[in-house]
């Protein structure tokens, strides 16, 4: 239950605006000038925000696709990011967006025909080069679809540009719009994984890994391309076991004609992230792991990280090719 | 100033009124300070409740906030309260509402208050005045203090931490100078279970930040044995707070006792971070 969405006074007529706001008819609507000044404010709690988290509708002016991070990429030359949302709905505790933002509510970007121009532009500056775009950098890709409606708007571009990649990275299960379209080439629907049990303690609100494997078989046996994601590896009592299950049982559970991609990546954070993430989670158990500060970031010492992927890499070579695999290392 | 130890809820009211503040001072047990003040101060025996009059108008809500909170010790985790009455053609006469919006003339951007969640009270926009408003049509609400408390309080603790609450009490039908001491206190006694109600959720809200924010148990005794350099402090009760999620307080204590120097315990507390295996299946 969204109990508040504070609407920018220059979108409040935007059809898209009036479409999401007709899905919370109890909420309460606040006009505000401009989202940074609820978005941005620094004295916010983020850990109090996220109980009860409000929606705020409104209009990006800039920055529609950016870059993206080296070390983000799964095989293009170029890789690029848009997000049409800012936090997410689930609750992850190794998360960056908990570190990245004072408030935790939820930012919606409305005006996604400029998303539209900004990634043709972008696609037309760089017609030499091998593109892959990522959705949602800053937000969960798919988790409020129901709500935005992005993914579908968005797939629009890509049916017409079918060399350029586009992934949807999520925790969700939410299965449209992809089960009523033709499977695309070109889509990667990449899923977040990591074992069940870690999960449980990790991914708060969000979707049984279970539930995730059922659905990334089914959209698979759709003619879905599919990326796995285990980002971050996550540390711990029995991990090999655990990882080796969840490994097979998905390299087992799922068609592997239509497995794009799979990467690894470890557990890191930026030294002040952790230091604010860990100020609002001072008793989270993923903390007592033994992370340490290397390279101005902490993360796990280089020797475990070495040996946890390299441990799932070659369990993954068992089923797919080295091609296939990448490393997450932003 | 008092050097007041913060009890588990801190609760802090800014008041414009005796009058309204009167039926807050029974229910909560709150007595004069036996000290001179620059504004009238109350509080309750175990310290966790104080209460300032501050008079009407911005300056003294500004001035009295900031006061209040130097002189209560307030802390990070103490909850703000402003309740008053407040004018409005769009409510009606009595009742009570919370405020998440306000505006100034002063001022081009509004401000944004958060509620208490799930509650069924009734919400709306209040605008600050400098002087009484005779017309009431352009805004929800209108009080005399309101953004300037918001904006004090808020440099002292995060937003989630700051509420305030509107009794309406003139309006077109109601007129401003029909209003008496008497009718004020009772406007807000007639509110008081709902306020009880609302102030419960910040005395909770303090409390559990309290237990979050809190030192690690053994922090002050094993500081009081080694000597603790700032920078070493904060690296102690960073790993305190790592270590006694898995390991119990005398476990700590044995494998600490022989350390000969602050650095020593530092060192030992470390490498049982590092060699600590996460049991996932316990968690």
């Amino acid at each position: 239950m969204i109990e508040t969405i504070y609407v920018e006074e220059v979108i409040k007529n935007h059809p898209r605006t009036k479409l999401i706001l007709n899905k919370f008819r109890k909420s309460r609507i606040i006009l505000i000038n401009n989202y940074g000044e609820i978005f941005n404010k620094r004295n916010q709690n983020f850990r109090i925000q996220k109980v009860n988290p409000c929606i705020i509708l409104a209009h990006k002016k800039d920055g529609f696709v950016l870059p993206a991070p080296e070390g983000f990429g799964i095989g293009s030359s170029k890789n690029f990011y848009f997000s049409h949302m800012y936090n997410c709905i689930y609750d992850c505790r190794y998360c960056f967006l908990q570190g990245m933002y004072s408030s935790a509510n939820y930012v919606i970007f409305v005006n996604f025909e400029d998303f539209d121009t900004a990634i043709k532009n972008t696609i037309e500056k760089n017609i030499n080069s091998k593109l892959t775009f990522f959705s949602g950098y800053d937000c969960d890709s798919l988790a409020l679809e129901n709500v935005t409606g992005f993914a579908k708007h968005i797939l629009s571009i890509f049916k017409t540009h079918t060399q350029i990649e586009i992934e949807f990275r999520t925790k969700s299960v939410q299965k449209q719009p992809f089960l009523s379209l033709k499977p695309m080439k070109n889509v990667i629907l990449a899923y977040s994984l990591m074992p069940e049990l870690m999960s449980n303690c990790l991914d708060n609100k969000t979707p049984s890994i279970s539930k995730r494997i059922s659905v990334i078989s089914e959209l698979a046996s759709r003619g879905w391309k599919i990326g796995l994601r285990f980002d971050p590896l996550i540390h711990g009592e029995n991990w090999k076991i655990l990882y080796k299950e969840l490994l097979e049982n998905l390299y087992k559970n799922i068609s592997l004609d239509c497995l794009h991609s799979v990467s690894f990546g470890t557990l890191r954070f930026p030294k002040r992230m952790f230091k604010d993430i860990f100020k609002l989670y001072p008793n989270e158990p993923l903390f007592t792991s033994p992370l340490s500060l290397n390279n101005k970031m902490i993360s796990y010492d280089i020797k475990i990280e070495k040996e946890m992927t390299s441990y799932c890499k070659n369990l993954s070579l068992r089923y797919i090719n080295e091609n296939q695999i990448f490393k997450c290392s932003i | 100033m008092n050097n007041i130890k913060i009890k588990k809820n801190s609760i802090r009211w800014v008041i414009a009124l005796k009058e309204e503040a009167q039926v807050i001072l029974d229910h909560y047990k709150l007595k004069l300070v036996n000290e001179k003040t620059v504004y009238p101060i109350y509080k309750n025996e175990e310290e966790t409740h104080w209460l300032i009059i501050c008079g009407i108008g911005r300056n003294n809500a500004a001035a009295s906030t900031a006061y209040l909170y130097a002189y209560s010790n307030a802390s990070q985790y103490t909850s703000w309260i402003n309740i008053g009455i407040a004018g409005s053609d769009k409510g009606n006469y009595g009742d009570l509402y919370l405020v998440d919006k306000i505006s100034n003339y002063q001022r081009k951007k509004s401000i944004y208050p958060l509620t208490l969640p799930k509650t069924t009270l009734p919400k709306m926009h209040l605008f600050t005045s400098d002087f009484p408003v005779s017309d009431y049509s352009t805004y929800e609400l209108i009080d005399m203090e309101g953004s300037a408390f918001f904006d004090i309080a808020n440099k002292l603790t995060s937003k989630e931490f700051i509420c305030l609450m509107k009794v309406i009490s003139d309006g077109p039908k109601n007129d401003i100078k029909e209003i008496t001491n008497s009718k004020i206190s009772n406007l807000i006694k007639v509110n008081l279970f709902k306020i009880i109600d609302v102030v419960s959720y910040y005395e909770r809200l303090s409390e559990e930040e309290f237990q979050i924010i809190d030192k690690p148990k053994l922090f002050n005794e094993i500081k009081s044995k080694w000597h603790f350099s700032a920078t070493q402090s904060y690296r102690l009760e960073t790993l305190l707070r790592r270590v006694q999620i898995f390991c119990n307080k005398k476990d700590i204590e044995k494998i600490i006792n022989n350390c000969e120097t602050s650095n020593s315990v530092i060192n030992v507390l470390n490498s049982k971070i590092k060699n600590n295996l996460v049991n996932w299946s316990k968690i």
